[in-house]
């Protein structure tokens, strides 16, 4: 399977740099909002290219939280205590806002008097809700792991 | 180790109760997960002296129990709207490192943790919203907006960080203001990205309120749950789910007004 690389790249630096707004917005310091949109670049890179290559949203998210996790466990000598935080910070462009609105928009629907395909918005309204749970559910779990492995071996 | 000893004069376990909550407070007021609150209390309670900390962290409140020799104290506390702080989050942890080396007393901690508080850097009101326009203009490209809908969608998002810091500021109900912002948001993204000849205006609409998505508590939230806190965890995944309902809310009416997403 051919991955366009030009499409991996324009979601690397938009998670890069939706990465480094939210860090402003969770009140980052400068030096680490550098840390924070590299994670955000690195996530969205990783779930990209699992993405290019086929694989569910869910795989892709769990991989690239996992390697974000990895990533900011091994550099904690210089990003310091912060680095569970970053670590969330920069995966948080991976969270599916778009999906819950969609699911949530679509229930509302289901109450319109003159709804003409109950089952269908019923079917996508689910899917997408199950998409978000099962999404957050591998981002966490994927940057929880090396936090969790780590207190293992101590 | 031991750390009573009668010869030293030392702090009441009341005030060491009450001051390792105060550390626990503010962390998960700044975004921290359970484990990270109940690490850093027991590592600031065993700085000022106490034997054993046992710590029960609630969505809205904490509950200590602090033990040295023969002597028990048990306080509460309530917490405030969850929030995210990384700069007081640190200098907190920091503190709380300082404290777990020993030799401050509750007086002295208490001081420092003040000045932590208030001297802690924020950014100005005006950049965190211009940031937030960056990143929702951005979540915007990831989610397939089209070129014409990104300053649109970046001037919205903006616009709703203005909104939502002045509501804030007048203490508004979280879940009120996230459904007039996400409107304010929705309608202002839509708007734009229509006058500018858009081809995803309601990609645009959704775009522009992702500011209001929950997305710290909803990792939070499954962190607890892994590290054997359900309760609190599932605690935030209601607060979660009842944020993204207002949010939706918000967008919902935006578009009724636009016409859009039907």
């Amino acid at each position: 399977m051919s991955m366009d690389y030009a499409l991996v790249l324009h979601q690397t630096v938009f998670g890069g740099l939706a990465a480094l707004g939210f860090g402003v917005l969770f009140n980052l310091g400068p030096r680490s909002l550098v840390w924070c949109a590299l994670c955000g670049a690195t996530a969205l890179a990783v779930r990209s290219a699992g993405l290019e290559r086929g694989w569910s949203l869910e795989a892709s998210s769990f991989s690239a939280a996992l390697i974000v996790g990895v990533v900011v466990q091994l550099l904690r000598r210089r990003i310091g205590v912060s680095r569970n935080t970053l670590g969330v910070a920069g995966c948080i462009p991976m969270v599916p806002g778009g999906f819950a609105a969609k699911a949530i928009l679509g229930l509302f629907a289901l109450t319109s008097p003159t709804l003409e395909n109950p089952d269908s918005t019923l079917i996508q309204s689910l899917v997408f809700s199950l998409r978000v749970v099962f999404t957050i559910g591998a981002i966490a779990t994927g940057l929880a792991m090396p936090t969790l492995l780590l207190r293992l071996r101590k | 180790m031991d750390r009573f000893n009668p010869e030293v004069k030392q702090d009441p376990l009341e005030d060491i109760a009450m001051l390792s909550m105060e550390f626990g407070r503010w962390l998960m007021e700044c975004g921290a997960s359970g484990a990270v609150v109940d690490e850093f209390v027991a590592r600031v309670a065993a700085g000022l002296g106490a034997d054993r900390a046992d710590l029960r962290v609630g969505y809205a409140s904490l509950a200590i129990t602090v033990g040295r020799g023969a002597e028990v104290a048990t306080r509460m506390c309530k917490v405030g709207s969850p929030g995210v702080n990384q700069r007081l989050d640190q200098a907190v942890r920091t503190l709380a490192q300082q404290v777990e080396q020993g030799g401050l007393g509750c007086a002295a901690v208490r001081s420092l943790l003040d000045r932590v508080v208030q001297e802690t850097p924020r950014y100005p009101g005006w950049l965190v919203d211009l940031a937030v326009g960056v990143a929702c203009a951005s979540f915007g490209r990831l989610l397939g907006v089209d070129w014409r809908a990104v300053g649109p969608v970046f001037a919205a998002a903006a616009l709703g960080q203005f909104f939502r810091r002045s509501l804030a500021r007048r203490q508004a109900n979280p879940f009120i203001s996230a459904t007039l912002v996400a409107f304010v948001g929705a309608v202002g993204g839509g708007l734009g990205a229509r006058q500018l000849g858009s081809h995803t205006v309601a990609a645009a609409m959704t775009a522009a309120v992702l500011l209001l998505v929950p997305g710290v508590p909803a990792l939070n939230a499954q962190s607890d749950i892994l590290d054997g806190r359900p309760t609190l965890g599932s605690a935030r995944i209601v607060w979660v789910a009842v944020m993204l309902v207002f949010v939706t809310a918000g967008i919902w009416l935006g578009q009724l007004l636009l016409g859009e997403g039907r």
